[in-house]
């Protein structure tokens, strides 16, 4: 998998010389963005074994916090030097994901869903009321990326490989994570949490942890977000993005980093191209008929399907050299 | 203090709206542990059914009764053929439930475009009263709402107290496993329940729509408030959404009344409260 | 007072329970139960199906709080500490019914288990891959005789080596009292010499409680048999004393060829 990976992000590398701008922009970097969130979704759900509708709302911390501290059009906010904003935004989506997880500690399963799906729409109610912070339903315009270390990220070809190092950071940081002591006992949990208990881990601290950790990779997602899209708005923290995300994670699939990218691509085409041989009007029945395709027919989603069918490939492989050996032994 | 009683009584109204629609949600995760997502999507469907019925016939009671059986059949059709097969993967069911609420809600905007519906109230509904001691007007559908939500309440409290399918419904709900068990039918009993749930759910549209209006979004907010209610009385219990729906509309009403733009604030915090406190709910039970 | 060496026994006393009860509803599953384990001591407790020797367990490591009485550990009043406080502190167990992490592999099981016990379970990087922490995972697996398992899945390990793991996690850093709750359950012959073996190499300041059903595998194995029913401590003493009691062989009646 290692070295699929590593093919994938060369090939994500040399990419843009091949492709248009449109396609650079509204096509690959935007669902590297999406598969961050996503991928912050992902993680919990594979290794804390919850299903977290929260995910939107952390990355709008980290948007909102950039829009407010970012120069912008709407005359509300403080400017601050772009790291500082960035090292706020991720610091309060880190934040909110602890608190998210606070709440929701003792909820797995269906209970998790309806409880973060309850606090992402308090969120969303919130940014529409309150107008010293988040400036009501209009939320802030105008901003605009930085000019970070000499380069400004307003140009796509910096932005993306700025998106693309982002994306590989959270994979990395996801995968060296979950191999931590911190991680395991994160897995830990989902899959007996009186156990971590009876081995000297309090699993309070553990959940909250991990809900944190989804707030980061979240966060970073939300940065990039805001830089792309210039604006934000309580249409970015409200329900659509939200079931749009969990979408994008269950088309992907749960089982491995990677499908959260997946799935984001999938998610994107189909909402650039396939709507057009239908109808725009009609996007959400065909996104709705995919999902409910994917759930009824393939619950592992695209890249957990292609992973069980390689094994399986595999297997038959492994079945037919040990009838090959037998029938060799037998001559 | 005249304020204060009138937030009184708008509270009670909203209470008795989301208790209609939350209760159809409760009975369902009661008994099946499926969360049902598509239930603010069917409330949306029963309201236009209604509109169509009452705008056809005149009346408005038939419209209530075309808007619960039509969300009935929808409801029981989806448990007989889709989230049936998988019980017991409540997850994927609750997944299952979003796409559907997702094309469904599609569907109706398709049908019905984004315009705003009001459905036309028998004229004896119509127009205000004067309330005594308080000696201000207000709505007589409102108080209808009230008294409407009393009688659902009683209803479902003697079917569930009562009758036979109560009784298994009571059982269902405290070991799912022994029903299979003795043997019922639970096939049959899951889609008279979710058909029951549906039931209320479109009921609640029509009567939505007539009380106030609807429109796209309504299924939304409808999805959330059944949520939170039962979140905050206690997942499965029709008591429970009684108590939930009774603190959620207060404090919606309290909140829009005394701290306009914190209004959220209020039933984020109850919410916040009660998991804090009792994570199953108020009158819900803890999970094993 | 705290207990010390000095004490008429010239034993320290590592787990002292007085009055523990607790409820299920109207039902006791235990009962005002007395009991004291001193350091070294090697206990087992016998009892019938629904005895109450695991609700026991459950309500020392603190898996179920009690509802009445109190648990010292090392003197120490703990019956309203979490279960981790109390394991900090020294006290281990294993699971009637393995409870183990399926998705996690047998090295990182152990491994985290090892963290726990040393409070260094908040790193959020990966451990060195020769950290210390690796070697006492290894030492452990060794012991519980995974040494060859340790990249496959617990979730795909066989009855008996989950309960193997059982036992490896539960000596994870330097356990003072260790709970075994039926660790010979579904062994086949074979293995339980071994078992036996393992329970009788354990370091001989360590207190030991066994629930075991299998009598030759107590009776080797103990210093001290303890019988409970219907959630009472009916009686403690030597173990060939107890064992050809009455009251153990009404209780068992059947159980025994
Ligand atoms: N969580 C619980 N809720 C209700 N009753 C319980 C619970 N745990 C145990 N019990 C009851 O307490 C009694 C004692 O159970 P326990 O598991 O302690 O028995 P045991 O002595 O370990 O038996 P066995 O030899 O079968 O393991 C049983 O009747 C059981 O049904
Ligand atoms: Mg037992």
């Amino acid at each position: 998998m290692s070295r699929t990976l590593l093919l994938i992000v060369v090939i994500l590398i040399i990419l843009p010389a091949f492709i248009s701008d449109f396609w650079l922009n509204q096509i690959l970097t935007r669902s590297i963005i999406l598969g961050i969130a996503a991928l912050s979704l992902t993680f919990l759900t594979t290794y804390l074994g919850v299903v977290s509708f929260a995910q939107i709302t952390l990355a709008g911390v980290a948007g909102y916090t950039i829009a407010y501290f970012s120069p912008n059009t709407t005359g509300l906010g403080i400017e601050l030097p772009w790291l500082f904003a960035v090292a706020l935004a991720l610091l309060f989506s880190t934040l909110a994901g602890a608190f998210v997880g606070a709440i929701a500690k003792k909820s797995v399963g269906i209970y998790s869903i309806m409880i973060t799906l309850a606090i992402s729409m308090a969120f969303f109610y919130f940014t529409r009321q309150n107008y010293s912070i988040f400036n009501g339903w209009t939320g802030f315009s105008g901003i605009t990326a930085p000019v970070a270390f000499g380069v400004s990220l307003e140009d796509s070809l910096v932005f993306y490989y700025a998106t693309l190092l982002s994306a590989t950071a959270a994979g990395y940081l996801v995968v060296k994570f979950t191999s931590s002591p911190l991680g395991l006992a994160v897995q830990g949990v989902k899959d007996a949490a009186r156990r971590v208990r009876a081995i000297g881990i309090p699993t309070t601290p553990v959940i909250i942890a991990a809900y944190a950790f989804s707030g980061f990779i979240a966060g970073m997602s939300g940065v990039l977000n805001v830089w792309q899209q210039e604006r934000i708005s309580s249409f970015s923290v409200g329900l659509g993005p939200t079931i749009d995300l969990l979408i994008i994670a269950v088309i992907g699939g749960m089982r491995h980093p990677l499908g959260a990218f997946i799935g984001a691509i999938t998610y994107v085409l189909i909402d650039t191209f396939v709507i057009d041989l239908f109808s725009r009007d009609r996007f959400n029945m065909i996104i709705g008929l995919v999902l409910l395709f994917i759930v009824m027919a393939a619950p592992q989603g695209i890249l957990g399907s292609f992973l069980s069918a390689q094994k399986r490939i595999r297997k038959y492989d492994n079945n037919a050299i040990k009838r090959k050996i037998k029938n060799d032994c037998e001559i | 203090m005249k304020l204060f009683f009138i937030v009184f009584l708008n509270g009670l109204t909203l209470a008795s709206l989301y208790f209609i629609t939350a209760c159809g949600f409760t009975l369902i995760f009661g008994l099946m542990r499926t969360v049902n997502m598509a239930h603010g999507v069917l409330l949306l469907l029963g309201a236009y059914i209604g509109y169509e019925v009452v705008e056809m016939t005149g009346f408005w009671v038939l419209g209530i009764i075309a808007g619960g059986l039509s969300c009935a059949l929808v409801g029981a059709f989806l448990q007989a053929f889709i989230l049936g097969r998988y019980q017991g993967d409540e997850l994927r069911q609750t997944l299952i439930t979003i796409a559907i609420s997702i094309i469904l809600a599609d569907f109706l905007l398709w049908a019905w475009g984004g315009l705003t519906y009001q459905i036309s109230l028998p004229e004896m509904l119509q127009g205000g009263i004067r309330l005594p001691l308080l000696n201000v007007g207000y709505s007589v559908v409102r108080l209808t709402l009230i008294g409407m939500a009393i009688v659902v309440g009683v209803l479902l409290w003697l079917l569930i107290a009562k009758t036979k399918l109560g009784i298994i419904i009571r059982a269902g709900v405290d070991d799912r496993e022994m029903l299979q068990a003795l043997g019922f039918e639970i096939k049959k009993i899951f889609i008279i329940v979710f058909a029951m749930g549906a039931a209320l759910a479109g009921m609640a549209g029509v009567i939505f729509g007539s009380a106030l209006s609807i429109s796209p979004g309504t299924d939304i907010q409808f999805l959330l408030s059944s949520l939170v209610v039962v979140i905050v009385g206690g997942m499965g219990s029709v008591g429970g959404a009684a108590l939930g729906a009774l603190l959620i509309g207060l404090a919606e009403q309290y909140g829009l009344a005394y701290a306009p733009t914190y209004g959220v604030v209020f039933t984020f915090l109850i919410m916040v409260t009660v998991l804090a406190f009792r994570p199953q709910g108020i009158l819900g039970r803890a999970e094993q | 007072m705290p207990l010390t060496d000095g004490s008429a026994s010239n034993q320290r006393v590592a787990l002292n329970l007085k009055g523990v009860t607790r409820r299920f509803g109207s039902f006791v599953a235990v009962d005002n139960l007395n009991m004291t384990i001193k350091t070294g001591e090697r206990r087992a407790i016998l009892g019938s199906n629904g005895a109450g020797k695991t609700t026991l367990f459950n309500l020392i490591t603190g898996d179920f709080p009690l509802s009445e009485g109190s648990i010292e550990i090392e003197g120490v009043e703990s019956s309203t500490l979490p279960t981790h406080k109390r394991i900090q502190a020294g006290l281990r167990r294993t699971y009637q019914h393995a409870l183990l992490f399926d998705s996690l592999s047998v090295r990182d099981t152990l491994l985290l288990a090892v963290v726990g016990i040393h409070n260094k379970w908040p790193l959020f990087y990966p451990l060195k891959k020769n950290s210390k922490y690796h070697e006492k995972a290894e030492a452990l697996a060794k012991v519980a005789g995974l040494s060859s398992k340790m990249d496959v899945l617990v979730g795909a390990l066989s009855h008996g080596q989950k309960r193997q793991l059982e036992i490896g996690i539960a000596l994870s850093g330097d356990p003072k009292i260790v709970l075994f709750d039926e660790p010979a359950a579904g062994l086949s012959p074979a293995e339980r010499p071994v078992l036996t073996e393992l329970l009788l190499s354990l370091p001989k300041k360590l207190s030991v409680i066994l629930i075991e059903h299998d009598m030759d595998i107590a009776l080797e194995t103990s210093n001290i048999v303890s019988v409970m029913h219907n959630g009472k401590h009916l009686l403690e003493g030597e173990p060939e004393e107890v064992v050809h009691s009455d009251i153990v062989r009404e209780i068992y009646v059947g159980k025994r060829q």
